[in-house]
């Protein structure tokens, strides 16, 4: 008799340890789930900080191909190809073109001042020659024999 | 002077040739465009993704 009564205890005193880790084991999975949750509203929250300030949206619908053109850029930082020979080449070419847009106009302008300066001086010119004819028509005019 | 009337002559009728078909590839870029825009438009994740992994692909690819 002695011997079941102290079964039966161990048996009350194995069931209630169980029944503590169980509940122990439960609020742990609480405390992870709420945890978790609070992780994840706060990754949002970031998330929606970042896109609000960068107005991906709102440059998306301004420059749509611009923002890609970046975005493609980044990828391509990302992916390791910023120290490579395409990426000089790419400069190289960039720089070209660059600089070549930006001479142009200067060589246009250069162009159009050099040609307004010689018809300018051409025209000068020409007048000059027809007062300098014209002061010889009329000193010829004195000299009348 | 007949040289210069008779180019002029071809220059313009090449002109009246190739305007109607610029006219149309005008057109129809410009109506690609604007699907294009408008895809990007409705589907901006989608693009921004599609973009950032091409450039990683392309990035990959010239390290090697």
């Amino acid at each position: 008799m002695a011997s079941e009564s102290n079964s039966r205890a161990g048996d009350d005193q194995g069931s209630a340890k169980g029944g503590r880790t169980t509940s122990a084991l439960k609020r742990q999975i609480a405390r992870i789930e709420d945890d978790a949750e609070d992780a994840w509203s706060r990754t949002r929250d970031v998330f929606s900080d970042v896109t609000d300030t960068l107005d991906i949206k709102g440059r998306l619908n301004r420059n749509p191909y611009g923002t890609l053109a970046a975005v493609v850029g980044i990828g391509y930082v990302l992916g390791g190809g910023f120290f490579t020979p395409l990426t000089a080449r790419l400069v190289r070419l960039g720089l070209k073109v660059g600089v070549r847009l930006a001479i142009l106009p200067l060589l246009n302008d250069e162009a159009a001042n050099l040609v307004s300066g010689m018809v300018g001086a051409e025209g000068s010119s020409g007048s000059e020659s027809k007062s300098r004819k014209g002061r010889q028509n009329n000193s010829n005019e004195g000299k009348v024999p | 002077m007949e040289i210069a009337e008779k180019l002029e002559e071809t220059a313009r009728e090449f002109e009246d040739r190739v305007r109607p078909q610029v006219e149309e590839a005008k057109k129809r870029l410009g109506a690609i465009n604007e699907d294009v825009t408008d895809y990007i438009k409705a589907n901006p994740g989608k693009c921004l993704l599609g973009a950032l992994a091409l450039g990683y692909i392309v990035g990959r690819i010239a390290r090697r």
